[in-house]
């Protein structure tokens, strides 16, 4: 029996990716892809739709930083059927708000039936700040990491956390440009890269699945929201994604093999958006048997198409067109036979 | 711990296989990587520039 196709999908996040830059909607392609393949594993930033979200039953939930260890051979990944979730709340968030989150958490315990452990709140505020880099790409910082790691360390140590819900305070501004152009469709998420440094560092130091929602005010209403950005905008908060997503998001392991564990030798193709292929994960895989698959059809403001890097890859106009090349990969049928023309098999010259 | 954004550049005349590590050992002498990517690629000077976010203890 031919082993799990295995298919890792990769749309960072912060980077003004046209398809999956916004509200989960790399979410319809992740669930194409699931349904193609055996296993697909990919990110929150794909799967997570705010108060949307749907349950892939062969999808891996796997966090950036952890994803990129499990593309280097460092880390394999461990299925689960379901982890205790611990969530840290942000000092900086104010009475109400906290509240909501209480309900969502309340609400994940009594509707999906997730194991939720007691929360924690930051010993300090966050404060998280927001940035954009020189090449368009969104990062950001918090103040305190220390008092992220500490409200971590009790909820893996005292509460038995096997994953960390964290929800920080992110700045309300309502008037910016950025904002705006994001609301319609447009732009970079102000809000990615700070929430992908603040998962990284809990998944770096603790090996342990995170995901993160921000808590954010919520905005008035706009007539032009684009249907990108709309899953963001139907609620008071960002968290169900992030508990339906945890409650099952893999473990991750790096030695005391079993059977079901799943490492980098087993991913039988990565696909990235073209201009993208400057990443730690598709670098990694690129050394590998694992086919890279570059989708032309996804823009971003990264400039790094897979040959610039010596990377062989099976460049596609579309994301249609990488499925197909997937569905031949998992059939084992060349893709040149689906073509119209095709030359006559030609003799090998020798030296 | 504090968290920085670098930027880096790197040569890309190694290959492919000795650019991972030569980006960690670059960004090391920052900080622990956190999270990294080339964002963009000079062909003339074969140039990768790395932005970058480390954490210092």
């Amino acid at each position: 029996m031919p082993k799990p196709y295995t298919v890792v999908l990769i749309v960072p996040t912060g980077i003004g990716a046209s398809i999956g830059g916004y509200a989960g909607d790399a979410l319809p392609l992740a669930r194409a892809i699931a349904a193609m393949g055996d296993r697909i594993i990919t990110h929150p930033n794909v799967l997570n739709g705010a108060q949307l979200y749907w349950n892939l039953p062969n999808a891996l939930y796997v966090e950036g930083f952890g994803l990129d260890q499990v593309a280097a051979g460092r880390w394999g990944l461990r299925p689960v059927r379901q982890n205790r979730i611990g969530i840290i709340l942000d000092q900086g968030i104010e009475p109400e708000l906290k509240r909501r989150h209480l309900q969502v958490a309340d609400a994940a315990r009594a509707t999906l039936g997730l194991t939720l452990t007691e929360y924690v709140v930051t010993d300090q505020p966050l404060n998280v700040t927001l940035k954009t880099s020189a090449s368009g790409a969104t990062w950001g910082t918090i103040e305190h990491p220390d008092s992220l790691l500490r409200a971590a360390e009790h909820l893996i140590r005292q509460a038995g956390a096997d994953a960390i819900a964290v929800v920080a305070r992110f700045p309300d501004d309502t008037s910016s440009a950025t904002l705006q152009q994001y609301r319609h469709g447009q732009g970079v998420d102000p809000l990615a890269g700070a929430e992908a440094v603040i998962s990284h560092l809990i998944v770096r130091t603790f090996q342990l699945p995170c995901a993160h929602a921000p808590a954010l005010s919520p905005l008035p209403l706009d007539p032009d929201l684009s249907p990108k950005s709309a899953a963001e905008e139907l609620g008071y908060t960002f968290l169900p994604c992030v508990l339906a997503g945890l409650s099952r998001a893999p473990q991750f392991v790096t030695g005391n093999p079993d059977r079901h564990d799943i490492w980098a030798d087993q991913i039988d193709a990565i696909v990235v958006p073209e201009s993208a292929c400057g990443g730690s994960a598709v670098m990694s895989l690129s050394q590998s048997k694992t086919r890279i698959i570059a989708v032309k059809e996804n823009l971003t403001k990264m400039q790094v198409p897979p040959q610039a890097l010596g990377i062989s890859a099976t460049t596609v106009a579309s994301y249609l067109e990488a499925i197909g090349v997937m569905v031949c990969d998992r059939a084992g049928i060349d893709p040149a036979a689906l073509k119209s023309d095709m030359l006559p098999l030609a003799a090998l010259h020798l030296p | 711990m504090t968290i920085h954004f670098i930027t880096a550049e790197i040569s890309l005349e190694a290959s492919s296989v000795d650019l991972i590590p030569a980006i960690e050992a670059a960004l090391q002498s920052w900080g622990e990587p956190l999270r990294w990517a080339i964002t963009t690629i000079d062909p003339n000077t074969h140039m990768a520039t790395v932005e970058a976010v480390v954490t210092c203890a």
